[in-house]
């Protein structure tokens, strides 16, 4: 018999309207790198925050190291040796790194012999220790609003490692991550297998998969499809087996047929809360069926460029102008009634109202127009031939119908619905700001299809991404900023992802 | 087997989109009564004599015995005259609240209104068809106009409302005290000089099936403004906005709705409902002030406001509920012996349970969904020959949950 360091028998847990897992049994090998791959809505998180004891299962049972359990909270799941590092960050901001690892298990002493207080000296050399035996580099005294995402990142997995996790799952880790980043976080997964933990990776990125994992179980809306040998198994395979169809990689894109310039931004400058110059005299034009790609390493001020010309933020010098018109002053409403469309980066904290129902969110660019609101009174007829309407052209999958609340809607259906909504306004300029992400191949490729669709019409298209392989694969013309500036404006042919990747950088001649 | 579809049927009611907006609070509602009886029992009274000397006391049930002239309709129409007030506040909390903001100033609000409209209508001596009017627009424009003065503190200076509105909570009732004191006090009350019966909105002594009545105008002012608020809300653009801002001022930005300019006017029209309920409550039912208190109406409001889950309806029905055990208290209290802060008492134990009111959904959907999972375990089992008592069972549970799919549809 072989060693199953967790079983997880025949569990079914439902939400309102979805079965998130029906009847998925899974066993982990002790030592083992093991995937859970499945589109967005396919039922992995669940199936591991049961494993975390954050959610309880509604038929079947958990057995770790043979022995069935039940975890009422996740604090059970702790003494179990079960850990988690979660797709959002549960850190405290304005504590250090040592104090969130410790926190809940703090190291004690006694001050002047009898006041019980938190050894903090004690908590750092510990965690220093620990860092430098899993090559996990973290300073125990940096706060955490000081650190970088990646770093971050180090510290939910110290956080396991401090409270002697053997078996740690992982929840979608890539996802914030930039390429190198995630080289790095592979190599520390490799290493801690090697120290005999046993890892659970969550993830909907086939090639990490193929890097690192030695099983995967693949989930298809909520049940288990099938478990296979990684090594001997091709990419190809487990995207379909994923998406429950075959999959095309490759967009087919048409050569570009340019027309009349639509966006022009000139001498733009933007200044964040804090003063500071943001976005510094930035100017590029944008023609119809054109797609132009901002690249960028998160942070250097690209969202602020999409924002600023959606009309989110004030600019703080230059102008833009949409088709010769000067909207540089202009409120955002006036935005998008003169052609601008925009799908925001936080598609749950910009893009839609979680509490409102699908078709109120479908109609939010509507509502107040005819035929949505006659003389101040809203047409709910008329918001539900739309919402119905969208979301079968769209395929929005939900489980009530239009009367789907957001928040129980997978974040790949909220953006559909967001992409749906924007794109119905049959804008002359779209702007698309990290629309893939989080997302599985399914929906990119969706997405992707829709984005070249919308530039074939003869929309301009402004894509601000993260991912360079989304701009190679779609941009017609690549900007890339740096600092606020944008170094390099090119024609997509002229440039390789090399290139690009050195531009991002600061590099200015490549 | 008996008590257990009982209590399925009672969690298919409970979690059923259609009536969990009723049924939540009524299971509320018998669950503090409940507890109140436990209470009464406890201090040796009889929950049952309590609770119908709370109805005596409001109008709804014959007393034993009346004074001259008065009769259950008096004391009926005096429960509509606290009501209408507590009404009216109640609505003007949830108009903000359904835009994300805590207007804990309706009590300030409502003072100065009543304040105002006494000092400058309630002495004049215009006739009443004058005088009613212009007492209910001053009560609004006053309340309004602190309304907008707290949504512009926080649209332009970005300060909380609940900061702002409990400073001119304190502010107001100091300054009218201050002109009370020195301009308008009666010299034997030492309270503000009530105003003329032209003035008044409430008649006085009407003689109504043979007994003297008090007939508010506010209850119908207050009827109105609740199925105004709801049709806001639910039918108009602008209500739709200010939900948006209520539920994610960012998301409403990004849609194009002006934020700062829909927190001024949500603050303006709950302030002008918090005054319209000053003047029906200082120039109606009470007709004076009495100087630096605040009356506790503006904050019992909230616990209205949140028993009737922020609706517009449900406020009536909470309102009625919560004015009957106030106004009902003094009776109560001379025909048992209790003290009449028990009425207090019973509203906080109200607000409790109906703050549970999620949870309890939470524990019915629970309950539906361990029966679907025994009637999906049922099935399998019965594919070996089943025990009659699992057989009888998915039939039922099944039933139960279409009817409630249906609802939910």
């Amino acid at each position: 018999m072989e060693d199953y360091i967790v079983e997880m028998r025949h569990i079914t847990k439902r939400f309102p309207g979805i079965v998130a897992n029906d009847d998925v049994s899974i066993q982990v090998k002790r030592g083992e790198v093991y995937a859970l791959l499945g589109e967005n809505g396919a039922g992995k998180s669940t199936l591991m925050s049961m494993l975390f004891g954050m959610y309880q299962p509604d038929m079947g049972e958990i057995l770790i190291q043979g022995k069935p359990v039940r975890f009422r909270s996740s604090n059970d799941a702790t003494a179990h040796s079960i850990g988690m590092v979660h797709q959002h960050f549960k850190l405290v901001d304005n504590y250090t790194v040592a104090e969130n690892i410790v926190l809940g298990v703090e190291p004690m002493k006694k001050l002047l012999g009898f006041l019980p207080c938190v050894d903090l000296g004690k908590a750092n050399r510990e965690i220093a220790e620990l860092s430098k035996t899993y090559g996990l580099e973290v300073n125990p005294t940096d706060k955490i609003e000081d650190i970088p995402v990646s770093v971050r990142q180090r510290v939910e997995i110290l956080k396991m490692l401090y409270r002697k996790a053997e078996i740690l799952i992982f929840d979608e880790p890539t996802a914030v991550l930039t390429p190198q980043e995630i080289e790095f976080l592979l190599k520390i997964i490799d290493g801690l297998r090697k120290s005999g933990k046993t890892i659970i990776l969550i993830t909907h990125k086939i090639e990490e998969i193929k890097k690192i994992a030695d099983r995967c179980a693949i989930l298809y809306r909520g049940r288990l499809v099938r478990v296979l040998d990684v090594k001997s198994t091709t990419a190809q395979e487990m995207a379909n087996l994923m998406v429950g169809r075959e999959v095309d990689f490759n967009p087919h894109k048409s050569p570009a047929n340019y027309r009349d310039t639509v966006l022009e931004v000139e001498h733009l400058s933007i200044r964040n809360a804090n003063k500071f110059e943001v976005v510094r005299d930035v100017s590029f034009r944008i023609r119809g069926g054109e797609i132009f790609a901002i690249a960028g390493v998160a942070g250097n001020g690209q969202v602020e460029l999409a924002d600023a010309v959606a009309g989110m933020v004030k600019t703080a010098g230059g102008t833009i102008r949409l088709c010769g018109q000067d909207i540089t002053a202009l409120p955002i409403r006036e935005r998008t009634e003169a052609g601008i469309s925009y799908i925001p980066e936080d598609r749950q904290g910009t893009g839609v109202f979680l509490d409102f129902n699908l078709g109120d969110n479908l109609a939010l660019r509507k509502y107040y127009r005819e035929p949505f609101a006659k003389k101040g009174i809203l047409q709910f007829n008329q918001f539900e031939t739309y919402a119905n309407d969208l979301i079968a052209r769209y395929d929005i999958r939900c489980g009530q119908g239009r009367k789907t609340s957001l928040r129980s809607m997978s974040g790949g259906n909220q953006q559909k619905a967001i992409i749906a909504r924007e794109i119905e306004e049959h804008a002359k300029l779209v702007i698309f700001v990290q629309p893939t992400r989080g997302l599985d191949i399914g929906a990119i490729e969706n997405i992707h299809r829709q984005i070249l669709t919308e530039r074939d019409q003869g929309t301009a298209i402004l894509l601000v991404s993260l991912e360079l392989d989304e701009i190679m694969e779609l941009a017609d013309t690549i900007g890339v900023i740096y600092n606020g500036q944008l170094l390099k404006i090119a024609d997509a042919s002229a440039l390789t992802s090399h290139d690009v990747g050195k531009y991002m950088m600061g590099v200015k001649e490549a | 087997m008996k008590r257990e579809n009982g209590s399925h049927r009672l969690a298919s009611i409970l979690d059923s989109e259609k009536w969990s907006g009723v049924s939540i609070p009524i299971l509320s509602i018998v669950l503090s009564l409940v507890t109140a009886s436990v209470m009464l029992l406890i201090l040796g009274k009889n929950p049952l004599v309590a609770f119908l000397s709370f109805l005596q006391g409001s109008g709804f049930v014959p007393k034993g015995s009346y004074g001259g002239g008065s009769g259950m309709l008096t004391d009926f129409f005096t429960f509509l005259n606290v009501l209408a007030p507590m009404l009216l506040a109640s609505l003007g909390f949830i108009v903000a609240f359904r835009a994300g903001l805590f207007n804990i100033g309706i009590s300030g609000q409502m003072m100065a209104a009543g304040f105002l409209a006494t000092a400058l209508i309630g002495y004049s001596g215009l006739d009443a068809w004058l005088a009613k009017p212009l007492v209910i627009l001053i009560g609004m424009i006053a309340g309004g106009l602190l309304g907008a003065f707290v949504g512009f503190l926080k649209y332009r200076f970005n300060i909380h409302e609940v900061v702002s509105t409990i400073m001119l909570n304190y502010i107001i009732s100091y300054l009218t005290g201050f002109f009370i004191n020195t301009k308008f006090a009666d010299s034997l009350t030492r309270s503000m000089k009530i105003c003329s019966p032209a003035s008044r909105l409430t008649w006085m002594n009407l003689q109504i099936g043979g007994v003297k009545c008090n007939v508010p105008l506010g209850i119908v002012l207050a009827i109105a403004a609740a199925f105004a608020v709801k049709f806001l809300f639910d039918k108009t653009v602008f209500g739709f906005e200010l939900r948006a801002v209520g539920r994610n001022p960012v998301c409403a930005k990004y849609t194009g709705i002006k934020v700062g300019r829909r927190i001024v006017v949500s603050l303006m029209l709950s302030g002008m409902l918090a005054g319209l309920a000053g003047v029906t409550y200082y120039c109606g039912y009470y007709n004076t002030i009495v100087p630096k208190s605040l009356c506790s109406m503006g904050y019992d409001a909230i616990a209205v406001a949140l028993l009737g889950n922020s609706s517009p309806i449900g406020c009536i029905f909470a309102s009625i509920l919560i004015t009957i055990f106030q106004n009902g208290s003094n009776y109560m209290s001379s025909t048992l012996g209790v003290a009449k802060e028990i009425a207090s008492l019973i509203t906080g134990i109200l607000l409790l349970f109906s703050a549970c009111g999620g949870y309890f959904r939470y524990l019915a959907h629970r309950r539906l969904e361990t029966a679907l999972d025994r009637e999906a375990a049922a099935q399998k089992a019965a594919q070996a020959p089943a025990a009659e008592t699992s057989a009888a069972q998915p039939p039922e549970a099944s039933d139960g949950r279409t009817s409630s799919e249906k609802e939910e549809q």
